[in-house]
């Protein structure tokens, strides 16, 4: 860290004036004491040991990370308990990252196509819902599928319900999971978790897609336009191949994002399909108590998400460079 | 022409989607029982008197949400400041690794960070104290004021820093008639963004407070066990005004599109 710190100290005295050198070091070290070394206790704690009575002491073992991947008592028993849990982690983050790129997609591109005010208005619904806290979309989700006063309400008010039971698809929907013996439910099931997921990055999505749709010349569009071309055929043959990149990276990078969602995963998903950051949640504050086994699970969250993350931007450098 | 009609379908299912459950949850707050219905039943505004006023629970939160947000976006916009500067003064490897520190805490899971600004302040023994949340939140979203005022930065014309320096302004001058004005708005951007976001975080601020304290997001949280109540509601709803207040001063003093990515050079 000494060589980053003295650079960091050459950039930031601006100037080179010797005086301002003892802020820069400051400076440098408050960067590092507030981004850095949280992770670094979480990295070191992975490897302590839990007292009983809800205390932990260094130590410097593995068994953490043993018990995550093999299960506590192995080799006498082996139990993927937490491999299942980061597989639904997984799982629902793809699935809601690809959906939610797939809307934005299209959403994204007509909007770069409004003039420059209505875009602003646009940026501005969508950063407003962007921001508001998981917390409200769960609470708003939770109303709209809550079978009092929400779909499944409106299902069978309209007679919906009774009609899905007349024409037999009703069974379909209970092999789906999506319905008890009487009604339309969608607490708990994976389309619920899905929805909100999507629902919770689809701003982002739109955000993350604009920057490269709003660069492609118009003239291009309209050369296309102009010999012929659909509007499809000039999404497919000149919109799409400029963005490809982008639109994996932006996959990537909420998929990173949806891996730390958490208020979503406790309300909507199955108690068995529960993911790994209700699991750290739960070791390092729950029931169990248990900090060197939430901080194994932690990183192991930490690795997933950086290893992405590094792919996205490895992505983004690879797209950016000249041809 | 068809294509426009589906285009324009398309946009307002979208913002249907979008829509949809907030408006559920701010018609929810004008219900007069206790209950969550949807369409609201005996229509009142009391929950808003509750929640502003009365309700001490609430509004113990609210005042320790406004503290920490507006607080801890300060200290973001102080943080990113130096960082950008001497990113956009000389691009050295040793800014370029600052830069890359405080985009961390934003990039990587919330909860991870969460777990380790906890035992961070357990061990400094200021675990459950306003001020670690504030520190915590800043670290949190340093990274939105880093790109806001970098952008802002690289958007101030060059040739206007020569003329100034050819006629004889020292570094400071030039910093202060030129620089600091040309991205203030930007700086202020950054200010915004930092500050909902923070207003609207949940985890972190879990784990950092240590239920010593809590915001409107947490003890929405914590009564979510005893079911939703219309009070909550209201809160949503104020979440909701901040952050579209927010944006749109963004909006009206900076150049939204621009700071989402936009081509500045097309600006019809």
């Amino acid at each position: 860290m000494t060589a980053i710190e003295a650079r960091a100290l050459d950039a930031a005295a601006e100037h080179g004036a010797s005086v301002r050198r003892p802020f820069a070091w400051l400076f440098a070290a408050i960067v590092i004491f507030l981004c850095l070394v949280p992770f670094l206790f979480v990295i070191v704690i992975s490897f302590g040991e839990k007292i009983e009575g809800a205390a932990w002491r260094w130590a410097f073992d593995a068994t953490n990370y043993r018990r995550f991947f093999v299960g506590a008592d192995w080799p006498a028993t082996i139990s993927f308990l937490y491999l299942q849990k980061m597989w639904y982690s997984l799982y629902f983050a793809v699935i809601a990252a690809i959906v939610a790129v797939l809307v934005a997609f299209p959403f994204a591109y007509l909007i770069t196509r409004q003039s420059r005010q209505a875009q602003t208005l646009w940026l501005i619904f969508l950063l407003s819902s962007l921001a508001l806290s998981e917390v409200f979309i769960v609470m708003g989700w939770d109303i709209l599928l809550s079978n009092r006063s929400g779909l499944p309400m409106v299902l069978r008010e309209t007679g919906v319900t009774d009609w899905l039971k007349a024409e037999g698809y009703f069974d379909t929907l209970r092999a789906w999971g999506l319905a008890n013996p009487r009604d339309v439910r969608f607490k708990t099931s994976d389309f619920a978790t899905i929805l909100t997921m999507t629902y919770l990055v689809f701003p982002y999505a739109v955000i993350l897609l604009y920057p490269g749709l709003s660069r492609i010349d118009p003239s291009m569009v309209e050369a296309a336009r102009t010999m012929g071309a659909g509007p499809l055929a000039v999404v497919r043959t000149v919109v799409l191949p400029l963005v490809a990149a982008p639109l994996f990276g932006t996959v990537l990078l909420l998929f990173v994002y949806l891996l730390g969602v958490y208020v979503a995963i406790t309300v909507f998903a199955d108690p068995a399909k529960q993911t790994l950051a209700v699991s750290v949640y739960d070791s390092v504050r729950g029931a169990t108590l248990d900090a060197p086994f939430g901080s194994a699970q932690a990183v192991i969250l930490l690795l997933t998400a950086g290893g992405f993350l590094g792919a996205s931007l490895w992505l983004k450098q690879v797209a950016e460079r000249p041809a | 022409m068809t294509g426009r009609v589906v285009g324009r379908g398309f946009l307002g299912m979208c913002a249907l989607f979008v829509l949809a459950p907030i408006v559920v949850v701010c018609a929810a707050a004008l219900n007069g029982g206790r209950t969550m219905d949807f369409p609201p039943t005996d229509v009142t505004l009391v929950r808003f008197v509750e929640f502003f006023v009365t309700e001490e629970v609430w509004v113990r939160a609210l005042t320790n949400s406004v503290v920490i947000a507006v607080a801890s976006a300060l200290l973001a916009v102080l943080i990113a400041w130096p960082i950008a500067y001497a990113l956009w003064r000389r691009d050295s490897p040793a800014a370029k690794a600052l830069a890359a520190l405080a985009a961390l805490p934003f990039a990587l899971p919330p909860i991870v960070l969460g777990v380790g600004l906890g035992f961070q302040w357990g061990f400094l023994g200021a675990l459950g104290s306003i001020w670690s949340a504030v520190l915590s939140h800043a670290a949190l979203f340093a990274a939105l004021p880093l790109v806001t005022v970098s952008i802002g930065l690289q958007s101030i014309d060059r040739a206007h820093l020569d003329a100034a320096a050819t006629m004889g302004a020292t570094d400071g001058v030039i910093f202060r008639t030129i620089v600091l004005p040309q991205t203030l708005p930007y700086t202020a951007s950054g200010f915004f963004f930092a500050l909902v976001l923070s207003f609207n975080e949940f985890i972190v601020m879990f784990f950092v407070s240590s239920s010593a304290y809590a915001t409107v997001t947490l003890q929405i949280f914590n009564s979510l066990r005893n079911g939703f109540t219309p009070t909550m509601a209201v809160g949503a709803i104020t979440f909701i005004v901040v952050s579209v207040v927010a944006f749109s001063l963004v909006a009206r003093f900076g150049d939204l599109p621009r700071l989402m990515g936009a081509d500045p050079a097309r600006s019809s």
